[in-house]
């Protein structure tokens, strides 16, 4: 017969079995940024690397001879990786939160259309923003896309949010719902933003639409990545609720959650999340829907393990995804969405086939 | 004291609930019965606090439901409603564990697992522990989540506390039914109140303290079982023919039923005439 | 920790043009173009897709589309010098480019004669070779000029619908403000399409109401509709005059849009094409 003891044991194990998991985790992720600091177009040897940090940090003195490389380094690579690992973690935490919310294990940052109406809000900005640009001044306009993106992410699961909920309660048929139509009406919003466009802006449209890690800087960075880590850490604090909401809404408020205050929460934090990065590097799919799930199959489903293992795996799957669509056709490179939906296209059609032949996950 | 008092809930113009009035003490265990479409989940909800009533009040020792922070009443009351779907892996314990979430911070204390550990093993499924609750039978899964209910109320020291279930026996067969009722049973031994929805009659009467008898959303009875238990009343609310038989050795009633009970001429009708029907 | 990477917004780090000597990366097939005519050819290392003349520039190395640069791969080649067309992107690697300290020149891009002289006079500027520019704007000058005069005598100009496809769905149809628009104009004819600006997909009633004498496509976009007979047994453009008359003009894309040396030869031939029995006048000598 089990005992206390017996139970004691097998909750002790499952800890040391995420423990494991958890630094195993945060080991390849420390060893694919050190691939990905030193690999790319311009190989940069780990000995150079390190000086040139050192020399950045003020722990050595700067030698001029290393301009060309400190440029490479510091103002292109480094941001890029921060920018991944914060995009990775991020969407794959986004993408956790969904699930649970939805209590679908299929739900995924573009479903409740937080992505899409960010995309939408910054396709409109590039088509139709220019008469905007003699008004601004020079340091809003380097924002402004972001800031365009962040705002459409946000006021489509407001949109959206508001359309569910009734009464202070939010019913997640409802929202779902509400969300594939919201979908489609962007789609439409989108359709129409390239119909309005000419040759170039349609091609930009194209490139956001896959999402990039290119061209980001320290400046966009420091506005932007604290927002993601912010939103990213507090949502990671509502494992407990999550796993009770998994069982029901009603059965979560018996459990003693304030289910409405949380799922606020959540919906707002989501929103931030996403489109904080939806600004930052267009639209890189499947992220928040494949590592979520990689998780669930190996390590089960308690939100407590799921949301720090996913936001590492998240991160390392980025950086990947990223290092290959910077090194496979160089001197050009790929947009990383392409890579991301190569990868999740197929997984999403394997979890289909397999939820029909179990009935559930 | 769990009380509701004169609570009505309203569907539109129909009522689903009318002036009904029920109260539970600390360490009794009350059934409610009704045939289907009387009320009973309806009540159940405004006992839970899940369900605001129209008119009328629901109180935990006299004082307003919504006026207890969630937290403190999810330590005083426990909640099991009917089959709660759930399609992710967690295990069996992970998800008992879970029912100790108004008890705990983010992992489980010593005292969490006494509680799952006597409430998996009371409810039969200490060694289905480490299974994936999505691998288990329907009636395993119910199990589960009647031991997750039983771990949530669990208390080192006899104290008041409220168990409400909603057809607990269900999915169940004939041995973990009584299993899970005498579970329930021997809650009230330790200051827990038990409200539950109870489908069998034979249930009510074999577990029961008081019976509640729900009919189209009104209170029919309300009392003690042998006050309350008769061939009549089954054959006005259930409208089967029944024979009430005293068990011996216990003093108690037990109904019994045959094939045929149910006159069939009443099916088809609507309500009204049904009643009228049956009447001799 | 960013305060202590040393963040700051990127500035361009010493640079001064021209830069006579060294590496050169030509984004823009225009752009190329002119740097090889201009003698420079040796010095480049590497084109963006867009480059595809001359044919010595195929063989390059290629830093992808132009709007969607990145800067890494680009530094990488070490160059000392990046010519690149107005319009190129995205502005953060431009940036990016720029604190590396390589010069970036970007090259002024207008759909008219006189832009292509300027193009011309702004990649001499930026390679040192301003005689040599200066020498083959006053030829593109003078070709424009006898086009100009021996065309102004032509006083019938025939509708002209520009047609190109992108990928899949309906053709785009060239509006006003546009590359089609420019050098249709240019060759004497007239745009067909005057109720829009840029390139929008074409409705098969909208062509009809067009009413074109000619229709103009680029070689890709003929290929894709199925060739003349293809394009001709379109419902829509068997209706129109142009169709009737199976009058169909197919040019290289970036000979007819490109605007850069080959402009003078692109009227050239769209205006013998339109014009049956034009005479134009003797090319300079280049």
């Amino acid at each position: 017969m089990h005992s206390t003891a017996d139970f004691a044991l097998i909750t002790h194990r499952q800890a040391q079995k995420t423990a494991i998991a958890t630094m195993i985790a945060a080991l390849a992720l420390v060893a694919i940024c050190f691939v990905t600091i030193h690999a790319g177009a311009i190989h940069i040897p780990p000995g150079t690397a390190t000086r040139l940090i050192a020399q950045q940090l003020g722990l050595a003195p700067v030698d001029d001879s290393m301009q060309a490389l400190r440029t490479i380094l510091i103002e292109i690579r480094l941001p890029r990786i921060a920018l991944g690992v914060l995009t990775g973690a991020g969407l794959a935490v986004a993408g956790v939160t969904l699930q649970g919310l939805f209590r679908n294990p299929l739900a995924d940052p573009g479903l409740v259309g937080v992505s899409t109406g960010a995309a939408t809000a910054a396709a409109a900005f590039i088509v139709l923003g220019w008469p905007l640009f003699e008004y601004l001044s020079a340091p809003v306009l380097r924002h402004a896309l972001p800031i365009a993106a962040f705002v459409g992410g946000l006021l489509t699961t407001i949109a959206i949010y508001a359309v569910a909920t009734r009464e202070g309660r939010t019913d997640v048929a409802t929202l779902l719902l509400a969300g594939v139509a919201i979908n489609a009406m962007a789609a439409a919003c989108i359709g129409l933003l390239v119909f309005l466009s000419s040759e170039n802006e349609l091609r930009d449209l194209n490139f956001w639409m896959l999402g990039s890690l290119n061209g980001v800087t320290w400046d966009r960075l420091v506005f932007v990545g604290p927002l993601i880590l912010a939103a990213t850490i507090a949502l990671a604090r509502f494992a407990r609720h999550l796993n009770a909401l998994l069982l029901g809404e009603i059965e979560a408020r018996h459990l003693g959650f304030d289910v409405e205050r949380t799922k606020r929460w959540m919906i707002t934090l989501v929103a931030l999340d996403v489109g904080a990065i939806v600004a930052m590097t267009g639209a890189i799919g499947f992220v928040g829907l494949l590592v979520p799930h990689l998780v669930r199959l190996m390590m089960g489903a308690d939100h407590r393990t799921l949301y720090p293992l996913s936001a590492l795996l998240g991160a390392c799957l980025v950086l990947l995804a990223d290092l290959f669509a910077r090194t496979i056709v160089v001197p050009a490179e790929l947009p990383i969405g392409i890579i991301t939906s190569f990868l999740g296209g197929p997984f999403f059609l394997w979890l289909l086939l397999r939820q029909k032949a179990q009935g559930a996950f | 004291m769990l009380t509701a008092n004169n609570i009505t809930i309203m569907r539109g113009s129909r009522r689903i609930l009318d002036q009904v009035s029920v109260a539970v003490r600390a360490g009794e265990f009350l059934a409610i019965v009704g045939p289907n479409g009387a009320g009973k989940s309806t009540l159940l909800h405004c006992l839970s606090g899940a369900l605001e009533p129209d008119e009328g009040s629901v109180q935990l020792n006299g004082r307003p439901l919504s006026s207890w922070p969630a937290r403190d009443l999810s330590r005083r009351r426990a909640v099991l409603t009917q089959s709660p779907s759930l399609g992710f892996a967690f295990t069996a314990l992970q998800l008992v564990l879970i029912g100790r979430s108004p008890h705990m911070g983010s992992n489980p204390g010593r005292t969490d697992l006494r509680a799952a550990a006597a409430a998996m093993q009371e409810t039969g499924i200490a060694h289905l522990a480490e299974r994936s609750y999505l691998t288990l039978s329907g009636g395993e899964r119910q199990r589960v989540h009647l031991a997750r209910v039983l771990a949530q109320l669990y208390a080192e020291e006899a104290s008041e506390r409220y168990l409400l279930l909603d057809e607990p026996t269900n999915n169940l067969d004939l041995g973990h039914q009584h299993l899970a009722l005498s579970a329930a049973r021997r809650m009230t031994e330790q200051g827990v109140g038990v409200i539950a929805i109870l489908h069998d009659p034979n249930h009510a009467v074999a577990y029961a303290d008081r019976i509640h008898v729900l009919h189209r959303g009104r209170t029919y009875a309300d009392g003690a079982v042998p006050d309350v238990m008769s061939e009549g009343l089954m054959r006005e609310v259930f409208e089967v023919t029944a024979r009430l038989l005293r068990d011996p050795q216990r003093d108690r009633p037990y109904i019994v039923l045959w094939p045929g009970s149910r006159p069939a001429s009443i099916n088809d009708h609507p309500p009204e005439r049904r009643h009228a029907c049956s009447l001799p | 920790m960013l305060a202590m990477l040393g963040w700051a917004p990127l500035a361009q780090a010493d640079c001064t043009l021209p830069v006579a000597k060294g590496p050169i990366i030509s984004i823009g097939g225009d752009v190329t173009e002119i740097v090889y005519a201009l003698g420079a050819g040796d010095r480049v290392i590497a084109v963006d897709i867009t480059s595809r003349y001359p044919e010595a520039a195929q063989a390059l190395p290629q830093v992808g589309y132009m709007r969607q640069l990145s800067a890494e791969p680009i530094l990488s080649l070490s160059p000392s010098l990046i010519l690149a067309i107005a319009d190129s992107g995205p502005p953060q690697v431009l940036d990016q480019l720029r604190a590396a300290g390589t010069c970036l020149a970007l090259v002024p891009d207008e759909h008219s004669p006189e832009g292509v002289i300027k193009k011309v006079e702004a990649v001499a500027a930026a390679i040192d070779r301003k005689a040599e520019g200066d020498a083959l704007a006053e030829r593109l000058e003078m070709d424009f000029a006898a086009l100009r005069s021996s065309l102004s005598a032509i006083k019938d100009k025939p509708r002209v619908l520009f047609l190109f496809s992108v990928g899949e769905g309906a053709p785009m149809v060239g509006g006003r403000n546009t590359s089609a628009d420019a050098i249709i104009t240019l060759a004497g004819g007239r745009n067909a399409i005057e109720g829009f600006e840029e390139f929008k997909p074409a409705s098969s009633e909208g062509i009809i109401a067009a009413a074109p004498d000619v229709v103009l496509v680029t070689e890709l976009t003929l290929a894709k509709l199925g060739g003349v007979e293809g394009l001709l047994r379109r419902p829509d453009i068997a209706q129109t005059p142009a169709g009737k008359a199976k009058r169909v003009i197919a040019m290289e894309s970036l000979l007819l849009l490109g605007f850069g040396l080959r402009t003078p030869q692109a009227i050239r031939d769209l205006a013998r094409a339109l014009h049956p029995g034009f005479a134009a006048p003797p090319e300079a000598a280049n």
